[in-house]
């Protein structure tokens, strides 16, 4: 593992880019040395709160996808297991991302030498419909004119059209139930290690990206988009290492003080008396792969004709089948029609399985996943 | 090259906002809208299902149980709307149908002089109808059906109301429901019992959430409690269609299919949602785009875009006009190009 300080050498990207760009300057190299096929990264419909998975195939079209969209929780591992899974690609992470496709890659799901994971550190992201809401209550301005926003120095900035930024301390906006999401509140896994390389903001001087480079892979990444003349990189000094870490350190402790006053608090039972059993936590959920041979597809597990389902036969049953490989993504929280926290459940359950095994989801060097680990006989 | 484009969802009257995942010009999955304002992003599943319509489109149309070319098709349509007397042609319009549609099928029918008939689900428009904001912030919500189950994009603002500290009140016709599990009351009386019983309780803070009535009268006793209410239908464009043509009711349904001699049903599954002999009918001619209980009586099947090929509008339950466009290129007719050909 090493670090180094980057920004990018093309004027436009720079401009558009955050911290100087690195991330697109490297995605334009490997698009432009046709390393890769395509780059999945998130790219705005209509509005900064609108950031959809955009497969890039030229390298011209970066730029609509450069900057942060911290408004956009979307996963994006189920994509490259179904529709690209043939197709050498480049894919922005956040940690939990990174978390599922590496769960998928020990599933043989995703191939490994087929992706290059550009990893994003990550302090959470905001639900859109709830960070519009948040916007008109709590900051002075129509969140229709925010052009982009960011998480810094744990505050939640917004830049309006007319250059000018607001800020509201993320504490103050997650006391009165806005800010990030609960599943990012509580995660605490800030930087995504096993992509090749992680970037931020953290630690790094204005106009530049702090880069920690993970593996061979990003090594060759970083040295290939300066000797193509795209990206230009500088040592970071003792301090701002130091400073990363302890960025770094303090969110996890937070989330950790986050998560030892949640987790006593979930009712399993009362929150499955709402399930109306429609599969959309299992079917976005980024580590589920069987789909339609999914053993709760079964007539043995079919509830249909129970109205109200009976919360064992399919919430019960998939907990304990996919709990112990849970990335805490919080897609099965923001996909339930019903609001049932299940990202809470089942991380509850994953930390328990941790506290036993050390396990975490796909963040341990454990090889085989839990399910097929002597840890399931035990448990 | 894969895409995710942004659409509405087809299958009940709430208005969620629906992407669909493209790959090399096929629609082959859906994916969260979380930008939606409607449902950030969660559908039920039968809007997960919807794109089952695009994947199970007609290729060919049908006539006498035989697949043809469509043009041929559509010649037998005029054929038998010109040998049949015009008092005797009924047109079925849809909840499915989109507001432009509507507006070219009633243009139609009246220039024909044929009978033009739209079900909403036996129930009818309410002029002020309540927001789904507003069913979240109720005092209290006097729900009638398992909206949570059936219409759970509807429900979730009744968990939130719940939430809120609300009182809930339910009437369900099976003896348990999820909509039960979170009340504070229950019932499985007539709609008319719970009205009755519950209209004390009523404040300027409540709405009534209902997705069936049992008669027609007991629209008439909803609208004379004075209370905001929010009929939801069944069908995503019922609320638009009832700005346009007038509902009949289920007495009414039945009454002019009885005296119809050929069908015309646009993009709607009439067989399914009435308990008719529809055998008594000589001629029944579907415009749809996939196959349904309706179609497979039909005498004739004209294919029909999907919502995925074409552009429109549709009005939600709470009366939001919401613009969708084409997410795919078809070859397809649109229901507006069809009767321009049986116009001539």
């Amino acid at each position: 593992m090493s670090y180094v300080l980057a920004k990018s050498q093309n004027d436009d990207i720079h401009k558009a880019g955050e911290c100087g760009g690195a991330v697109t300057s490297i995605l334009k190299y490997l698009l432009d040395e046709e390393i890769v096929d395509g780059v999945l990264a998130l790219s705005p419909q209509n509005d900064v709160y609108d950031a959809t998975p955009t497969f890039i195939t030229e390298s011209d079209d970066l730029l609509s996808a450069a900057g942060s969209y911290h408004c956009a929780p979307t996963m994006i591992g189920d994509l490259v297991q179904k529709y690209l899974f043939d197709k050498k690609v480049a894919i922005t992470v956040k940690p939990c991302d990174m978390r599922a496709v590496e769960e998928l890659i020990i599933r043989h799901k995703i191939n490994r030498d087929n992706i290059y994971l550009i990893g994003l550190n990550c302090g959470g992201t905001v639900s859109p419909v709830s960070g519009r809401k948040m916007i008109d209550l709590f900051y002075e301005a129509d969140p229709d004119d925010v052009v982009s926003e960011e998480i810094d120095k744990g505050k939640f900035i917004i830049e309006l059209a007319d250059g000018s930024e607001e800020a509201v301390k993320i504490h103050d906006l997650e006391e009165e139930g806005y800010g990030r999401r609960n599943n990012c509140q509580r995660c605490d896994v800030k930087i995504p290690r096993k992509a090749n390389i992680a970037c931020g903001n953290w630690g790094a001087e204005d106009g530049w990206t702090f880069i920690e480079i993970n593996d061979e892979k990003g090594q060759e990444l970083i040295d290939g988009a300066k000797k193509a003349g795209i990206l230009e990189t500088k040592n970071p000094a003792q301090g701002a290492i130091d400073g990363r870490e302890k960025v770094e350190g303090i969110m996890i402790k937070m989330a950790k003080k986050v998560q030892d006053a949640t987790y006593p608090t979930v009712s399993e039972m009362d929150e499955w008396s709402r399930c109306i059993s429609c599969y959309a936590c299992r079917d976005v959920c980024p580590i589920c792969w069987c789909f339609e041979n999914c053993e709760l597809n079964k007539p043995y597990f079919k509830d249909e004709q129970n109205i109200p389902p009976t919360p064992i036969a399919f919430q019960g049953v998939r907990l304990s089948h996919m709990s112990f490989s849970c990335v805490d993504c919080g897609q099965c929280d923001d996909v339930c029609p019903m609001d049932i926290p299940v990202s809470l459940i089942f991380d509850k359950l994953q930390k328990k399985y941790f506290n036993r095994t050390g396990y975490v989801a796909g963040v341990s060097d454990d090889i085989k996943p839990p399910l097929y680990s002597p840890e399931k006989t035990e448990l | 090259m894969l895409e995710i484009k942004h659409t509405l969802c087809p299958s009940c009257s709430v208005g969620c906002g629906l992407n669909v995942i493209i790959n090399n010009g096929e629609i082959v999955g859906t994916f969260p809208y979380k930008r939606h304002p409607v449902n950030a992003g969660k559908n039920c599943l039968n809007g997960r299902n919807s794109i089952e319509c695009y994947q199970n489109k007609f290729d060919k149309a049908i006539v006498s149980k035989s697949e043809t070319d469509i043009e041929k098709a559509i010649e037998e349509v005029s054929k038998e709307l010109g040998s049949a007397d015009s008092s005797n042609i009924t047109i079925i319009c849809s909840g499915n149908n989109d507001m432009e549609e509507i507006e070219a099928i009633k243009e139609f029918g009246e220039s024909k002089n044929f009978n033009l008939a739209f079900y909403a689900d036996n129930l009818k428009d309410f002029a002020d109808v309540a927001s789904y904001d507003e069913v979240a912030g109720a005092s209290k919500v006097f729900v009638i059906g398992d909206l949570l189950y059936e219409n759970p994009l509807i429900g979730r603002r009744i968990v939130h109301a719940k939430q809120n500290g609300a009182e809930i009140y339910a009437l369900g016709k099976a003896e348990e429901s999820v909509t039960f599990n979170i009340a504070d009351e229950t019932s499985n009386s007539t709609v008319e019992e719970f009205l009755e019983n519950v209209k004390g309780n009523i404040d300027d803070d409540s709405v009534i959430v209902f997705n069936y009535v049992d008669s027609q009268d007991d629209l008439d006793k909803i609208e004379a409690l004075n209370c905001k209410c929010l009929p939801v239908f069944s069908k995503s464009n019922s609320k638009g269609t009832l700005g346009i043509i007038e509902p009949k009711s289920l007495d009414e349904m039945l009454e002019l299919l009885d005296n119809t001699k050929v069908l015309l049903v646009f993009n709607d599954d009439i067989a399914d949602e009435l308990e008719y002999d529809f055998s008594k009918i000589s001629k029944i001619i579907s415009f749809a785009p996939c196959s349904n209980k309706t179609t497979e009586i039909s005498d004739i099947v004209i294919p029909t875009k999907t919502w995925l090929e074409k552009e429109g509008s549709f009005v939600n339950a709470m009366g939001e006009t919401q613009t969708f466009t084409a997410a795919v290129e078809s070859d397809a007719l649109s229901e507006i190009e069809i009767i321009e050909k049986l116009n001539g």
